[in-house]
């Protein structure tokens, strides 16, 4: 920082930062530069670019883990809507609405607003920098005096001003002229004002202070500088420690201390929300995790050790513990201040406090069973598992009659049932609103087999439906999870049919023909309705009416509407073709609506694959409540296809419907990717000595390097987020010093200096070292500080940038 | 085509753009009430908007440390409002989203006004109406016009309403209208003429069939709004009044103090979304399952937290249980006080000599049991001045009409001036000479036999015999028999195929029985989705005062010479 030692060097003005010609105003600034040095990046450009590549890489994998963190809450928005209570049976998923932004017309304004006052308060902060470089305290009055009048600004003349300005009294021998040192303008004694040193300081060290460390400086200094600026308006100080500006001056610098103030100043109550909410993000991350363990042990499975969930338990807990304390401090910060604070003040804080209270209280952690429990629970378990394997051997031994044999798999299963009511009624993380399947830790497993997974959560919102008392909701869950159930009674036939090797093929090729048969039946299903179905459906309906007598439920979902209409022309016998065939595709609608019933759907494909050793078997639990209606399915042996027909239908088209609806969900947050967070993505800052190297790429990763720098982050107030943009910055440099490796071995030189200035850049970047430059308008930024002015956040560029543009001086670079 | 779901994206998206930290929503009059609609305050808390504040209050500190997320409607006060706190920021960085579209001068204004450069976001989000239910919005205005025109006004506002619920929900329709209103027309071409103009922002993906605008005006049916109600919602918007899903009980004898207001919501009381549609006799049974589920889920005394399972067991049954008893409790209270309302004013024989009157064509039986039932003390003023309207709407132009006998029962039994110039104010409204369509007698075939069929067998239940108007209109629609003679297209084009998302908004305000309708019509007609829309959403009451508002019964006398000019000649 040579520059700021000698002030002598610092040059004024609207200077190009490469060729340092003074270019009078910003405009012919930013052309000048676009003409004159553009054409220089073309050469280096095609150097990096295999390594821009390989960063690009490293980037989108830092990058994805966010994106993916903000898809996610996107779903979730959507899920707590769709079972909101209001019947999402017949909402297709729906996108966000038309919306118009007139940012860029407003920045447009705006900058043809402020552009003149930034350069204003530029102008003054130089010069107020080079009245105070020198030790005025030790030089002599007229020394200092002939330093103000010669090198700062052109004082004016004293005979062009015989009145004073401000206040119109006359000059002469009783009211003397003077010269504000700033702007050289002529002024009374009266309205002359005064800057003490220590504000001058301040004024001209915030920029620098902010390219140094930023955190470690300001906090000690701060302290000072406010102690000795309360002492400098002591009145017998000689006007040498001061300096003589007028009121407009001293105004416009005013303003800009109180926003530095603004700036630095962090109240606690911000501090401490910023712990609370990484608390919350802990527990976002980890209660899921636990949840999964503590289902899968209550269900008496090994995957997870019951010491490590229950460590995970208590480590949750902790950080509960911690929300709840760290919310109580800020209900209760500042309370016995005098004056008390502001209404508001006391609002935002209850409300932080009622906010955490809500966290804690909605996420309520599921207790794991204690030792004794589990032992007795893995019994069972393994009891289970035989039982079934009994069952599937004989599945497969009798395979040429798959149907028959499944009814009794079914009725065996039924007797299983008991188990069931020892399981632990898992229903945590229920929302306000709605149904929901059990835990989103549960659908996060991928592992599982998506159909089980399905049949819990039906079986869930069948136990919720029943207790809200809602009739036909119950009734078409269940005729959902009936199908499900034969859905998922196929597949595991076929597995057993799979272990046994001998019947394989043959299955598999009678299955096709199934298939075939199936589909042909459906074809001429519409059109004749057989007898054979007429009969098996009145059955399905027999069994089915005990279900409707119960008390008043209510909405159907897609699905289970159309198959209704699927079923109709059966029974009715009158319809036409066309019409079912019409109404086929109403239920992929219906099925994409709630997210999550239509994500289970998802890995569908992965299911025949599907490893042996299925998780718990959700049908204990499930027969008790639905057995009548699944042994009603099951006992007519030809209705089986038919029925399963439409699951299989939805099955195969769910998959597309669903992605496109994730696109929807998961693009929202980045289809528009404004606000201030990632603004610096879009307005890239680059080191200066790499900016002729490389145009502005968009997505480049080495603008992102510098964009992540500390600065920008401090003045967005958080300093949670520093140390993973340092780490970011850090593996940078080490991508690039294996890039650099790479080089030198393969003997390009060239690449080795473009990479090792990178690498210096980088580095001084991570020191918190300036020199970027605005790479989309092409504006030298601030050479200095480098950095943003309060205003970074939004400022297309940042407001230093501007503050600096008139300033660039000639010794910039490190 | 889900209006409470378009506006609650609208908000989710502000404030998921805000990024992380404290924020507060600063919004005005009318916005605070479509944010109410769509989100709770325990909901929005959750991401991190602990404030809300109006843009016109002066009492508010400086906050550095928060965001401020301002969602307003373009109106000229607000833009004033805002240009005042950007000139002076009271927080560290403004996200503005206007609810409707804005002049680009207004723009500039505000632009310059931001020196210190803490806007980081203007947009236009369009969520200017309030959403009641998926399928219901309102626009909360009570008298949009003035006699049979609109009131320039509430014509701008409703303009702005109707096209923001276009776009939020991305149709750019074709418009109908109904032929007989010209407040429907004025208001059809006013939405033409916005499309137009803003025809960028109306660009979306063709659907195959276009989606369908139909406009029309409550003078068409004024016998729904006068109607008693017995499914839950719109029985509680009739007996005690909703507003904005809020419920003033502050009335009920012995209320305590904590449910002097409750908030019926669907979106977050599974209760009521379960049961808003369904009538008071099958509420009744399901709050004494919910009040037994209750009984059950609650903590006995007796039962004592012996071991630390138990202890863990309760903390985590704990929340649900208190939501539970919330619900519990705001519930019963409500339906208690419906069921006193009820036995207090006599309802039931009342509202069946209402449907009896609404549905059949029996003049002399009608005529007895409105007269017996004017005689019954029991029966308030307010029911006795329904009645009669309409007794007087049906047989206007009965040959035996015996309304000033009527009118004299209503003196006699000491009804105020008040509504018994309404009953004349409301024939003026809403009776046969301004009706575009027959309310009454069916006119095809198929609606008779239909009729005859329905006397024969008698009906199901006497207090819900009624079916909106809508009901018919919206079917014609759907099986595209819509007579384009009453209800012409605006513009050359005309929809070949049936429609498939319909649009219906209804001048003069809709009722909760027409949100019925369309709600099971939505249900059981798959393919078609039908949102209902009107200026505001009546009770009798309000409806009243609609009709007062217009301003026809005091000129009534005067231009009913003129009007019975035209009559004659149509």
């Amino acid at each position: 920082m040579a520059s700021l030692d000698d002030p002598g060097e610092v040059r004024e003005g609207f200077l190009c930062p490469l060729c340092l010609k003074d270019l009078q105003s910003f405009y012919q600034l930013q052309s000048h530069y676009e003409e004159e040095h553009s054409g220089e990046d073309h050469d280096v450009k095609g150097q990096i670019k295999s390594l821009v590549q390989k960063a690009r890489k490293a980037k989108n994998r830092l990058l994805k883990r966010e994106g993916d963190d903000r898809a996610e809450s996107g779903t979730q928005g959507y899920e707590s809507f769709s079972y909101g209570g209001v019947d999402p049976y017949m909402w297709e998923p729906q996108e966000l609405g038309a919306m118009r932004s007139h940012l860029s017309d407003f920045k447009k304004y705006r900058a043809a607003r402020i552009d003149h006052y930034v350069v204003e308060v530029n102008k003054l902060i130089i010069r107020l920098e080079k009245l105070t470089a020198f030790d005025r305290t030790n030089t002599e009055s007229a020394k200092i005096r002939a330093i103000e009048k010669s090198s700062v600004v052109p004082w004016v003349n004293d005979q062009d001003v015989p009145f004073c300005p401000d206040c119109g009294n006359k000059f002469g021998i009783r009211s003397r002229r003077h010269h504000c040192r700033l702007c050289g303008s002529i002024m009374c004694k009266k309205c002359m004002e005064l800057i003490s040193l220590p504000l001058a300081n301040k004024l001209t060290s915030a920029s620098k202070d902010s390219l140094s460390s930023p955190n470690s400086v300001h906090g000690s200094r701060r302290g000072s500088i406010s102690s000795v600026s309360s002492v400098s308006s002591v009145l017998d100080e000689k006007d040498d420690d001061r300096i003589r500006c007028c009121t407009h001056c001293k105004d416009t610098l005013l303003k800009r201390e109180q926003q530095i103030d603004e700036k630095e100043h962090t109240p606690d109550v911000v501090r401490l929300y910023e712990k609370l909410r990484l608390c919350m993000e802990k527990v976002d991350q980890k209660a899921p995790e636990y949840i999964k363990m503590a289902a899968s042990l209550n269900a008496g499975e090994t995957t997870y050790s019951l010491e490590h969930a229950s460590d995970l338990r208590v480590e949750v807990q902790k950080v509960y513990e911690l929300i709840d304390a760290l919310s109580k401090k800020i209900l209760t910060l500042d309370m016995k201040q005098d004056p008390p604070p502001h209404p508001n003040t006391l609002r935002l804080q209850r409300m932080i406090r009622y906010s955490a209270t809500l966290f804690v209280q909605v996420k309520p952690l599921l207790s794991t069973t204690q030792e004794e429990q589990f032992e007795e629970l893995k019994q069972k378990r393994k009891q289970e598992m035989e039982l079934k394997r009994i069952l599937e051997r004989q599945a497969a031994l009798e395979s040429q009659r798959r149907l028959e044999e499944r009814r009794s798999d079914l009725a065996a299963r039924a007797t299983n049932g008991e188990v069931a009511p020892t399981r632990r009624g898992p229903a945590p993380l229920r929302k306000a609103e709605g149904w929901l399947p059990l835990a989103e830790g549960q659908r996060q497993s991928e592992d599982a087999d998506p159909l089980l997974q399905q049949i819990r959560n039906i079986t869930s919102f069948i136990r919720q439906a029943k207790a809200a008392g809602r009739a036909d909701e119950v009734r078409t869950l269940q005729e959902n999870l009936r199908q499900l159930q034969d859905e998922y009674d196929q597949q595991q036939t076929e597995k057993a049919i799979a272990l046994s090797r001998r019947q394989a093929e043959e299955e598999g090729l009678q299955r096709e023909q199934l298939q075939v048969l199936r589909e042909r039946e459906r074809e001429r299903e519409q059109g004749q309705a057989a007898s054979l179905h007429t009969r098996t459906r009145s059955l399905d309906f027999r069994e089915i009416r005990p279900f409707q007598l119960e008390p008043g439920r209510e909405p159907r979902t897609h699905l289970a509407h159309a198959l209704d209409l699927g079923s109709s022309p059966a029974q009715s016998g009158t319809a036409t073709k066309t019409s079912p065939a019409s109404s086929a595709p109403e239920p992929f609608r219906g099925w994409s609506g709630p997210p999550a019933l239509g994500q289970e759907f998802l890995p569908q494909s992965t299911v025949s694959q599907r490893s042996e050793a299925p998780s718990l078997n959700p049908f204990d639990e499930e027969e008790d409540l639905a057995s009548p209606s699944a042994e009603g399915t099951a006992s007519p042996p030809a209705p089986e296809p038919s029925l399963s027909l439409p699951a299989r239908v939805l099955r195969e088209y769910n998959p597309f419907e669903e992605e496109e609806e994730e696109e929807a969900v998961a693009g929202n947050p980045f289809a528009k990717p404004d606000g201030p967070a990632p603004n610096p993505f879009e307005e890239e800052d680059e080191p200066p000595p790499r900016t002729p190297a490389s145009p502005p790429v968009p997505g480049n990763p080495f603008e992102e390097a510098p964009c992540t720098n500390p600065f920008e982050e401090e003045s967005n107030g958080q300093e949670g987020a520093e140390p993973i943009e340092e780490e970011l910055l850090l593996q940078q440099i080490d991508n690039i010093k294996a890039y650099i490796f790479d080089a030198k071995q393969c003997g390009r030189l060239d690449e080795v200096e473009v990479l090792t200035e990178n690498l210096r850049e980088l580095r001084r970047t991570l020191l918190g070292s300036p020199c970027r430059r605005d790479v989309k308008s092409s504006l030298p930024r601030c050479h200095r500080c480098g950095s943003a002015g309060p205003w970074a956040e939004m400022a297309p560029v940042c407001a230093c940038a501007r503050v600096h543009s008139c300033l660039v001086s000639i010794s910039l670079q490190c | 085509m889900n209006v409470v779901f378009a506006v609650k994206q609208y908000i989710s998206k502000m404030i998921e753009d805000s990024g992380p930290g404290m924020k507060v929503l600063l919004m005005d009059k009318e916005t605070t009430g479509i944010v109410s609609m769509v989100y709770t305050q325990s909901e929005i808390l959750q991401k991190e908007v602990y404030l809300f504040e109006r843009i016109d209050s002066q009492n508010r500190e400086i906050m550095k440390h928060l965001k401020a997320i301002c969602f307003l409607r373009p109106t000229k006060e607000n833009v004033d409002y805002l240009i005042q706190e950007l000139r002076r920021p009271k927080y560290s960085i403004y996200f503005i989203y206007f609810s409707n579209v804005i002049s680009k001068s207004d723009v500039k204004s505000l632009a310059e006004a931001d020196e210190q450069e803490v806007v980081a976001e203007v947009q236009e989000f369009y969520g200017d109406y309030i959403a009641v239910n998926p399928h219901l919005f309102s626009l909360n205005i009570l008298g949009c016009c003035q006699g049979r025109n609109w009131d320039p006004v509430q014509l701008s506002r409703t303009t702005q309403g109707l096209t923001a619920l276009l776009l939020s929900l991305k149709k750019c329709p074709m418009i109908r209208y109904q032929l007989s209103s010209e407040a429907a027309k004025r208001l059809a071409e006013c939405v033409k003429q916005v499309i137009t103009k803003e025809y960028e922002l109306f660009e979306f993906r063709r659907t195959e069939v276009p989606p369908l605008l139909l406009i029309l005006d409550r003078c068409d049916d004024a016998i729904t709004p006068l109607l008693n109600q017995w499914t839950y919602q719109a029985m509680v918007h009739e007996l005690l009044g909703i507003n904005n899903n809020r419920i003033d009980l502050s009335r009920v004898p012995g209320i305590s103090k904590d449910l002097r207001e409750v908030v019926l919501s669907a979106e977050n009381d599974e209760f009521y979304a379960n049961n808003m549609y369904l009538n008071f006799a099958e509420i009744g049974s399901n709050i004494k399952n919910l009040m037994e589920d209750f009984q059950k889920k609650k903590p006995k005394e007796q039962q004592k937290l012996e071991s630390i399972a138990d202890m863990k067991a309760f903390v985590e049954n704990y929340p649900q249980f208190k939501k539970m008893s919330g619900t519990v409790s705001k519930h019963v209270t409500v339906v208690g006080e419906l069921s006193r309302l009820v036995s207090e004013r006599n309802l039931l024989e009342v509202s069946e000599v209402e449907q009896e009157l609404a549905c059949q064509n029996d003049h002399s039986s009608a005529l007895q049991n409105v007269k017996r039932l004017l005689q019954n003390p029991r029966v308030t003023e307010f029911d006795a001045a329904r009645l009669v309207m309409l007794y007087a709407l049906h047989y206007e132009r009965h040959s035996s009409n015996s309304l000033p006998g009527l009118m004299m029962d209503l003196r006699n039994k000491g009804v105020s001036e008040k509504y018994r110039k309404l009953v004349s104010a409301v024939i003026e409204y809403g009776g046969k000479r301004v009706r575009g369509s027959d309310l009454f007698s069916p006119k095809d075939a198929v609606a008779i036999t239909k009729q005859f069929l329905k006397g024969l067998k008698g009906v199901e239940n006497v207090y819900t015999q009624h079916q909106p108007f809508l009901h018919e209109t919206l079917d014609h629609l759907i099986k595209g028999k819509l007579k384009e003679n009453l209800y012409p297209y605006l513009g050359p084009s005309t929809l070949r195929d049936r429609p498939q998302d319909i649009v219906v908004f209804i001048i003069g305000g809709a009722t909760y029985e027409e949100a019925l309708t369309v709600y099971n019509l939505n249900r059981t007609t798959p393919g078609v989705r039908i949102v209902l829309g009107g200026t505001t959403v009546h009770n009798t009451k309000s409806f009243l005062e609609e009709v007062l508002a217009s301003g026809l019964h005091s000129r009534s006398k005067e231009s009913s010479q003129v009007t019975s000019r035209s009559a004659s000649r149509r």
